[in-house]
């Protein structure tokens, strides 16, 4: 297995900037998630490590060796495609055995090693079957397959899971993280669905506009986005975010935005005084606006009117209304509460994200 | 025997082929890799041309220096496109695309120059031995041009009634073939028994081949055995009337043979245009009916605000199709009416174009009168294909 | 109730109505065909009458074994079968490379060669005879097969090649880079992918070139003198030709010409049919 250094790539289709200078370092049996919204550069990213596509600028590095002018064949990488790309007139496996074979691999070890992949992907029944006549989960498989027979030294996922319907996708997750598991190997995803990187990444790459915005474990991508494009992009359903500025009112500081004012403790923002009439985007979590009750370590009551309920089983969204503002608030089942009542609501400091307007980046703790 | 040398000298021709093709790829697999090397300007354009030049002389047996100097042309012209344009980038692609394009250069564009260089000079019975043996040929600047315009291209008809008559061919073939192709595409478009078997019956005409189907057809216009006259004279003998009105048996292939050519081309041709818009009418969604259903159209305004609309993107490339198809369609006159000595009443510009070269011998002229049409055509094509732009934008 | 009834009555009318047009038009299709084939089972003596019936009164297939015997049917056949299938041979072959190359590359000069492509077919057919009839000529290949092959292997190459182009275009990209990523070359994965997955694509330009070359005439007119060499359709047009007293083996030979053209160009009509309107539509 390997590590890939990816060393200030950039790349360009004529005169579009589609990558601009992407630096990340992937060690040795990392499970990286690369996401972003699609048009940020992720797919091309993947793709010139695959060597599908040519390098403008930088270099690609596998186990410490450039790779810029290598075929890919000889980059030791295996990809799975969006679309799967099993050729339609090969059978199960023969698409498994086509890189062995086109390697002039000897016949034994050609068959053990399908036999194995057959096994550890339940497809032992379908190999002399055409992809045409499996399913889509099945088809997912098999080109998972292909990638394992050839023991690569990384494996390259692009979208794999978006052609898929819900309910298969999720069971496909799982799958791929027992994989990873079994495999340990070193393994790059390139997805648009942040669900899936939360849940299959050791490390997220989230990208946007052909620029890394953070690199980082699910849980610090979560917990401490570096700025408002992470903070929206990571977390369903979406960040809170109020407009306003800063004010410094004796020792605190205040915060507002419209009807809603805010005290912001000195735990958030450390010297207040730098902060003084700063413009600011205060982010919180609809997990962290509290309706009709208080925690600890929790903000004063602002005073909103409820919108929209929608009740989701054992949780229910609610839509409240603060002055101009709109505020989703997820609550526990059963809020009895009718639309257009008056409601309080307050914020949990905890779990409060202030970003500076213009940078928008974090400037919180 | 026989069967055994021609099955021999055919697969030695493709092996051949194949040879060429393999030199040719090498040949520009050496300049896409050694283009900007200092020494391959002079190695190549000793090399390429003297290799050339020895197999010519090993094929027609002697120097031949007319030969060589062409090669080096074309060697210089190479290298520079390679050092200049090409810079060695797109090896793929145009290794690709060699063996074709050289194919093409040869047998239509050098054709086509060809063709152009005989309108500018004299070649006919009289002097084609001449050619054969001395590749000379009289200049004759712009006479055959002239001649296009003044004289009959064959024993009496003039350029300008072939023009017209070629005008009136076209519009009204294809007209027929259209106007006959969508009767016939509605109505096997309704849900009815046996459609495929209809369908089937109904491309018969461009299934056929066409020798065969023309020949045929012109059998049945004979004025004593053909199935029309027959029919045409139990008609008469049924209904005296018809007979007063002027309706009988007639020469048709002697008296009326644009008429005959015209209604055997049609024939053959509706089945294609039939086809296209079959393809064309299920390819339109029946939801847009069900909507116009629904918004209380009649069958007509469906007809008319729906399927024609939609059906526009297909049939107006198909159309354009055989447009230039039918202007250009030699066959159906030419195996109707005959070579020598046939009637001149049905010709159109390109029979004529090719009963010129090939009944009369009149090679540098009917080369002229080629490039005419030629031009003619493309006029036509480029005016038209404006309009289809424009249109293609309005919507 | 009655309302019902006369909905359906006249529904019926209608089919009845559109089922009779069919079949009068149907009818005109095939009767000459038919025709043909009644003429070729006549007895000698019997060629020239007026009768309609299909199946004449002493029928009999003597024009058919004189045709065989007595003239070089076979002989055209064979030689007709051999200059197509050469042709098309060379043509699919260059067009499959060169519809490839306008598929998936960008290069200079690509539109510049489309439009060649397209222009091409504004060219009159009967333009090109006369240089390629004088080509052919000095070349010495006079009255040969293959100066017949050189007359025909490019006819269908623009063709075959916007037919291909429409079809490569249509296979996913990714097939060629998983055979990248496998361990193929460019070229490797054009052979081992593109190739095998476009045999529907392949056999429509080859049955393209197959008819455009097995049918033509002209060009085989001026090319071939000695009988010996014929095509069939000089064959045949000589049968018919001056002397109406062939009549019948006129008809025995077109009838052994149209019937497997036909089978086949039938049984491959869907094929043929969403090739066409690949090539033209999607343009």
């Amino acid at each position: 297995m390997a590590s890939v250094q990816f060393k200030g790539i950039v790349k360009k289709f004529k005169d579009n900037l589609v990558l601009n200078g992407v630096d990340v370092d992937i060690k040795d049996h990392e499970f990286v998630v690369i996401v972003g919204p699609s048009g940020c550069g992720k797919t091309t990213l993947l793709r010139m490590l695959a060597g599908l596509e040519d390098i403008t600028g930088g270099d690609i590095l596998i186990d410490g060796l450039r790779v810029n002018e290598l075929h890919p064949s000889k980059r030791q990488i295996a990809m799975v495609f969006q679309d799967y790309a099993l050729y339609p007139h090969m059978t199960v496996e023969e698409n498994m055995s086509f890189a062995l074979r086109l390697r002039k691999t000897d016949k034994a070890e050609i068959g053990a090693r399908v036999d194995e992949a057959a096994n550890i992907l339940q497809l032992q029944k379908f190999l002399k079957r055409m992809p045409k006549q499996l399913s889509g989960g099945q088809r997912q498989r098999v080109a998972i397959g292909r990638a394992i027979v050839r023991k690569p030294k990384v494996f390259l996922f692009d979208e794999p899971l978006s052609n898929l319907d819900a309910k298969l996708r999720e069971e496909m997750r799982v799958e791929i993280a027992k994989l990873y598991q079994r495999l340990n190997a070193t393994i790059i995803y390139v997805t648009h669905d942040q669900v899936e990187a939360m849940t299959l990444a050791g490390r997220i790459v989230i990208m946007n506009h052909g620029i890394i915005q953070q690199v980082g474990s699910p849980i610090e991508v979560y917990r401490k986005p570096a700025n408002l494009f992470v903070a929206g992009f990571i977390g369903s359903p979406t960040m809170n975010f109020m407009h306003g500025k800063l004010a410094l009112d004796g020792e605190h500081l205040r915060f507002s935005s419209g009807d809603i004012k805010l005290t912001i403790p000195p735990y958030l923002l450390h010297d207040p005084k730098k902060h003084d009439g700063r413009e600011v985007t205060v982010g919180v979590r609809p997990d962290d606006v509290l309706v009709g009750r208080t925690a600890d370590g929790c903000s004063d009551k602002v005073d909103g009117v409820l919108e929209v309920c929608e009740l989701l089983g054992h949780r229910e969204n609610l839509y409240i209304k603060v002055g101009e503002t709109r505020l989703l608030a997820t609550v526990e089942a059963f809020f009895d509460r009718s639309p257009g009542s008056a409601v309080q609501v307050c914020f949990n400091y905890k779990n409060m994200h202030v970003f500076d307007k213009v940078t928008e980046k974090r400037i919180s703790e | 025997m026989d069967i055994l040398r021609s099955i021999y000298e055919v697969t030695g021709f493709i092996v051949l082929i194949a040879l060429g093709v393999a030199a040719l790829e090498g040949y520009f697999y050496y300049h896409f890799k050694f283009h900007d090397r200092s020494w391959f300007f002079p190695a190549a354009l000793l090399a390429f041309p003297a290799l050339a030049l020895a197999v010519s002389a090993a094929v027609t047996g002697g120097f031949q220096p007319r030969l060589w100097s062409w090669f080096l042309m074309a060697e210089l012209l190479v290298l520079a496109g390679f050092k200049y344009a090409v810079k060695g980038r797109h090896t793929v692609p145009y290794l690709l695309l060699a063996p074709a394009f050289v194919g093409l250069a040869l047998l239509l564009v050098y054709p086509f120059v060809f063709e152009v260089y005989l309108s500018f000079h004299d070649l006919k019975l009289t002097t084609i031995m001449m050619w054969k043996n001395t590749g000379k040929i009289p200049f004759a600047g712009l006479d055959q041009y002239v001649k296009v315009f003044t004289t009959s291209p064959l024993s009496e008809v003039s350029f300008w009634a072939l023009l017209g008559r070629t005008l009136l061919w076209t519009f009204s073939n294809v007209f027929f073939h259209v106007a006959g192709g969508f009767a016939l595409a509605l109505l096997l478009n309704n849900a009815i028994r046996f459609k495929g078997f209809y369908r089937t019956l109904l491309v018969i005409p461009w299934a056929m081949p066409q020798v065969v189907a023309v020949l045929a057809m012109r059998g049945e216009f004979h004025s004593q055995n053909g199935f029309v006259n027959i029919i045409l004279s139990k008609l008469t003998a049924a209904f005296p009337f018809l007979a007063s009105m002027g309706i009988g048996p007639v020469q048709w292939l002697s008296d009326y043979p644009l008429l005959t050519c015209t209604i055997i081309n049609v024939w053959l041709g509706i089945p294609f245009m039939m086809v296209v818009i079959l393809g064309g009418l299920q390819s339109i969604s029946s939801s847009y009916y069900d909507a116009a259903d629904i918004d209380g159209a009649s069958y007509f305004q469906k007809l008319r605000f729906i399927t024609l609309p939609l059906i526009k993107p297909v049939l107006m490339p198909a159309v354009t199709l055989g447009t230039v198809w039918t202007f250009n369609n030699i066959n159906v006159i030419y195996l109707v009416t005959g070579q020598a000595g046939g009637t001149e009443q049905a010709d159109i510009l390109v029979s004529a174009l090719y009963k010129a070269a090939f009944t009369y011998n009149r090679y540098s002229y009917s080369a002229a009168f080629a490039i005419v049409v030629f031009a003619l055509l493309f006029f036509i094509s480029v005016t038209y294909l404006h309009g289809f732009d424009a249109a293609k934008e309005e919507r | 109730m009655s309302e019902k009834d006369a909905i359906e009555r006249r529904r019926t009318v209608k089919y009845l109505l559109i089922h009779a047009v069919i079949i009068l038009a149907a009818a005109i299709c095939v009767y000459p065909l038919l025709r043909i084939f009644s003429v070729s089972l006549r007895p000698g003596d019997k060629l020239f009458s007026t009768d309609l019936s299909l199946i004449p009164d002493g029928a009999t297939f003597k024009a058919y074994a004189s045709l065989l015997k007595d003239t070089m049917f076979l002989r055209w056949l064979w030689n007709s079968l051999l200059i197509t299938l050469a042709t098309s041979f060379i043509g699919v072959s260059l067009a499959s490379t060169a519809a490839y190359a306008f598929s998936r590359f960008r290069f200079p000069g690509k539109k510049a060669g489309l439009i060649l492509l397209l222009s091409s077919q504004m060219i009159p057919a009967g333009m090109l005879i006369l240089p390629l009839f004088l080509m052919i000529m000095k070349l010495k290949l006079m009255n040969t097969y293959l100066g017949m092959i050189i007359a025909y292997s490019v006819s269908s190459l623009p063709f075959s090649i916007w037919i291909l182009k429409g079809y490569y275009d249509t296979i996913p990209r990714s097939l060629e880079e998983a055979a990248l990523v496998d361990g193929t070359s460019q070229v490797g994965a054009f052979w081992r992918i593109i190739l095998p997955l476009s045999t529907p694509a392949l056999s429509i330009a080859f049955l393209f070139n197959f008819t455009t070359a097995w049918n033509e005439y002209l060009v085989a007119r001026v090319v071939l003198f000695s009988s010996k060499q014929y095509t069939w359709t000089l064959g045949l047009f000589e049968l018919q030709g001056q002397y109406i007293t062939q009549w019948g083996m006129f008809a025995a030979g077109s009838m052994l010409v149209t019937i497997p053209v036909l089978a086949v160009f039938l049984y491959s009509s869907k094929w043929l049919i969403s090739g066409l309107t690949l090539g033209s539509v999607k343009g």
